[in-house]
């Protein structure tokens, strides 16, 4: 057993601490308020080699593990939750997936501006009536010699409306169920995908999410993410990447939530006491504290054990499921202690309860974790 | 022969080490001796108040580096062996104490605040600042003579007596070496505006000022301390009299600077919340119960209209 | 070409310390960290070293568990490390840390300019610069907010109370620089991962030919306040004097 991370993930944590600090803190209320992607910000997080952590360096990345890439998502989101799932979504899962089921040409293709964070991934998956249930999506891509045609209409596409690099999920033949499912490499500007408008939300509001349309979309086989069939399997495996970020990106939030909560319960000054010495302020932080370290550590672990190159599907789901309720109900709390206060638009702990709640939701809502798990456990 | 010795670059740091100095001699049964720089006058009226000698370190030509006369203080010290040097914490004197530290081998107290006289030992304990002003650090020199830096104003300046200066109380000691170090001008320093979290001075803006064009005494008393402006969560996101950037609290930035000025600020918890971590937080404000002078470390009550002008001419006197 | 030492401490992170309900400090949860001015100083060094060409060796004295820092400084740009190191070396006083500088520079490292940071940001004598100059016997400039070297000279922009004064020294020679000649980059995820690979020079106690006595002991540390009392002045002219005079006191007008 050892709870030690390493000098260089130490110090990585005390870095992108200070970024967050000085680059991200400062623009997150208004980007909040505004539902502004910050391109200046990218451009810096992409300078830093922070949009590919843990991509080898001969793909331009960073060539950090995985528990590195995890370690920073947390750390970005504890001041914006929006750009740590960003840089969560674009690196779990858009390049990860590449890394894992591309080919050499497409890594050297798409991969690598994608690591150095020049281009932007997006994840296709979702449908107005695919959700959880997968397999009922209705996007078709026929063959066509050489090509394939896409048709249908993808939603809740984070980075919609400005990735660079689509991945995207489709049936090939939908009469081979789950072997059915083929996934595509799709570069924007590619006739026939048409990023539609950024939708407004009650959270995470910096991150840009829209329709993405394919109209009669032809792409070349060499686009074909991995062979033909394998999109489930593929999509899969994002969403065990993913759900390790958006299980960081929740911790983040939950001890940005317990950092308000510290600070305002000593400054605030009730009944001739702070309120931190109310037992009911008190217990309110201890359980938050609590939760933190526990959601950290399942956190960590599932990100460790995909470094160590063992299964951790079933961790990526609890820790998914565990740090986003948690990061739910106490930013709910965080709010509750800090009273009217906390209720007024510009305070932090107002947007981090907006920016909770979606994590309950995308990358699998916590229903979808439970069928995991259960189904995990119980096997 | 023995004694305590001060050494200052004027006499103000001159009067205020004297009367430190001079309790301590007593204490030690020794006496007190000043040093000034080029200044004879200054030096005979160290003697005045309270210095039984006084010694003007001469330059040969102009004033140039204060390293000329490093060698000549190093043997005057070895050849008459005080207790201790008392040198004035000046960005120049700083240096030079620790230079002659080093050729005496002598231990040094920087930027000494208090001195406690052990009679047990007849050595003197010294209190400074660590950790950046939140511990404070008791020390004793192990040598002979022991060295402190004292900050200027840390003591009240010594009082001028009748009579007391007489002929030849005054030695001279005449610059022995050169310096590898030439002066090449002095320029007067400029102001910069930068990011109000890495400033170590800020001004902030308040209701308390009636019309925008009134920040520009905050801007004075900024210019005069190389601080920054910031503004209140009113000042900033209602009236937009300073850009939103400049907000600090709970809406706004945290900052931690060595010195948060407030000036007309009520101190509502909002705005606290983003200035606790300043090491000395000052208020100005007309109402004696406003609630920023109760997390306020100095407060003066009054009109910022009346006292921003007087405290910008107070700074430029002693800066 | 210019051989550039930085000379860096690793230091309590004083954010992290706390105070006890009896007024005591507790460092038990305290983390470390390179001292913010060596930060500064360190950023100065590599930009000199990018304008004039040559080399950054950084050089600390510490404890075994300064390695850490060593690894720190060294992803923000210096192309070598050298580590004197030894379970004693956390708690010299600033004459001690200047002769065991001293010694493993003059033995290690031929440099031309060797920068410091003002004062440390744990204890902050401010002497260790200047002392090691004098233990090496060159020139020194203290309080540098602006450095460029040319013609075998540095020139040094140093503060001074109430202006800045412009000197000129002979290399090689020492300058001690404040926060303002330069702000630190946040080193990249390559940085810090490309640091275990640069060279780092360990010293020995035994290496040295001796660490002197110290000069300075310490007798007690302690909490510098329970909280904040305000002092109330007048607007009358001589309490604000007086209220500049507490200013100054606390060391807050620099």
């Amino acid at each position: 057993m050892n709870f030690q991370l390493t000098e260089e993930q130490e110090l990585i944590r005390k870095n992108i601490r200070e970024f967050a600090a000085k680059y991200v803190e400062p623009i997150a209320a208004e980007i909040d308020e505004n539902e502004r992607h910050p391109t200046e910000l990218f451009k810096k997080l992409a300078e830093g080699g922070w949009m590919g952590i843990p991509i080898p360096t001969q793909y331009g990345g960073s060539g950090a593990d995985y528990l590195t890439n995890a370690i920073v998502v947390e750390e970005i989101s504890r001041s914006c939750s929006s750009t740590g799932f960003t840089v969560s979504i674009h690196v779990g899962i858009a390049c990860m997936l590449i890394l894992l089921f591309g080919n050499e040409e497409q890594k050297k293709k798409y991969l690598v501006p994608l690591a150095k964070g020049e281009h932007m991934g997006a994840f296709v998956l979702t449908e107005p009536g695919a959700g959880t249930d997968v397999m009922a999506a209705t996007t078709t891509a026929a063959k066509d010699g050489d090509f394939y045609v896409l048709n249908g209409t993808k939603t809740f596409i984070s980075n919609g409306p400005l990735a660079d690099t689509y991945l995207v999920f489709c049936w090939t033949d939908k009469a081979a169920g789950r072997k059915g499912m083929s996934s595509f490499i799709i570069p924007r500007g590619t006739p026939g995908l048409i990023p539609g408008e950024h939708f407004h939300k009650m959270g995470l509001r910096s991150s840009q999410t829209s329709e993405v349309v394919f109209k009669d979309c032809r792409v070349h086989k060499d686009n074909l993410l991995g062979k033909e069939g394998a999109g489930l399997t593929n999509a899969m495996t994002g969403f065990d990447h993913g759900r390790v970020g958006i299980a960081a990106q929740s911790v983040g939030i939950l001890q940005a939530a317990l950092d308000e909560s510290i600070r305002y319960s000593k400054e605030r000054v009730q009944m001739g006491n702070p309120i931190a010495r109310h037992q009911a302020i008190s217990w309110m932080i201890a359980d938050m504290a609590t939760d933190l370290e526990a959601a950290r550590f399942l956190t960590y672990h599932a990100a460790w054990l995909k470094d160590q190159g063992k299964p951790f599907s079933k961790e990526a789901s609890m820790a998914k499921l565990f740090a986003a309720e948690k990061a739910m109900h106490h930013t709910i709390k965080a709010v509750q202690i800090h009273g009217g206060y906390g209720y007024i638009k510009g305070a932090k702990v107002e947007r981090l309860m907006r920016d909770a709640k979606i994590t309950e939701i995308y990358e699998g809502t916590s229903e979808a974790q439970r069928m995991v798990i259960s189904g995990n456990v119980l096997r | 022969m023995a004694g305590v010795w001060v050494l200052g670059e004027n006499r103000e740091q001159l009067f205020e080490l004297l009367s430190i100095g001079r309790s301590l001699a007593d204490r030690y049964g020794t006496t007190l001796v000043a040093f000034a720089f080029q200044d004879a006058q200054a030096a005979r009226d160290c003697i005045a108040h309270g210095a039984d000698r006084a010694v003007v370190l001469k330059y040969k030509g102009q004033e140039g580096p204060l390293d000329v006369f490093l060698p000549a203080i190093v043997e005057e010290v070895k050849g008459k062996d005080p207790d201790m040097l008392l040198i004035a914490s000046t960005y120049k004197l700083k240096e030079l104490a620790a230079r002659i530290a080093e050729r005496l081998k002598a231990g040094l107290c920087s930027d000494c605040i208090r001195l406690v006289f052990n009679e047990g030992e007849k050595s003197v304990e010294m209190e400074r600042l660590m950790y950046g002003g939140s511990a404070i650090q008791r020390v004793v020199c192990l040598s002979r003579p022991a060295m402190a830096t004292i900050p200027p104003g840390t003591f009240e300046k010594a009082e001028a007596g009748s009579g007391r200066v007489k002929e030849g109380d005054v030695d001279e000691i005449v610059q022995t070496h050169e310096s590898a170090v030439t002066i090449l001008e002095r320029k007067v320093r400029e102001r910069e505006s930068k990011d109000i979290r890495e400033a170590r001075t800020v001004i902030c803006v308040g209701r308390g000022f009636e019309k925008k064009e009134d920040i520009k005494l905050a801007e004075e008393l900024a210019t005069v301390l190389r601080g920054e402006i910031a503004g209140t969560r009113p000042v900033t996101e209602e009236m937009h009299w300073l850009p939103e950037s400049r907000c600090i609290g709970l809406s706004g930035i945290q900052v931690r600077p060595d010195l948060y000025i407030g000036l007309g600020v009520s101190g509502q918890i909002q705005h606290v919340t983003g200035l606790r971590d300043a090491k000395v937080i000052c208020a100005v404000n007309r109402d004696a119960n406003a609630p920023i002078f109760g997390v306020s470390d100095l407060g003066i009550v009054g009109d910022l209209y009346d006292v921003v002008p007087k405290l910008v001419d107070e700074l430029k006197k002693g800066l | 070409m210019l051989d550039i030492i930085v000379c860096f401490k690793w230091v309590v992170d004083e954010a992290f310390i706390r105070r006890t309900s009896s007024g005591d400090l507790d460092f038990s949860s305290v983390d470390y960290k390179i001292s913010e001015y060596d930060r500064n100083a360190i950023e100065a060094a590599v930009r000199l070293r990018e304008e004039c060409g040559g080399s950054v060796t950084a050089v600390t004295v510490g404890p075994p568990e300064a390695a850490k820092g060593v690894k720190d400084a060294l992803s923000r740009g210096p192309d070598r490390a050298v580590f004197a190191e030894d379970p004693l070396f956390g708690g010299l006083d600033p004459s001690q840390t200047a002769a065991v500088l001293g010694q493993v520079i003059s033995s290690k490292t031929p440099f031309n300019l060797i920068i410091c940071g003002e004062g440390s940001g744990d204890v902050y004598s401010q002497q260790t610069g200047p002392r090691l100059a004098e233990f090496l016997g060159i020139p020194c400039a203290a309080y540098v907010q602006k450095l460029t070297v040319k013609e075998g000279r540095v020139t040094a922009e140093r503060k001074v109370e109430g202006f800045i004064e412009v000197d000129s020294l002979p290399l090689p020679a020492l300058v001690t620089v404040l926060p303002d000649i330069a702000t630190p980059r946040i080193p990249g995820v390559k940085d810090t991962l490309m640091a275990s690979k640069k060279a780092v020079i360990k010293v020995g106690k035994n290496e040295l030919t001796a660490v002197p006595p110290p000069l300075l002991k310490t007798k007690s540390v302690r909490a510098a306040r329970v909280e904040r009392e305000c002092e109330k002045f007048t607007a009358e002219v001589e309490d604000i004097k007086r209220f500049v005079a507490a200013l100054q006191k606390r060391g807050v007008l620099k």
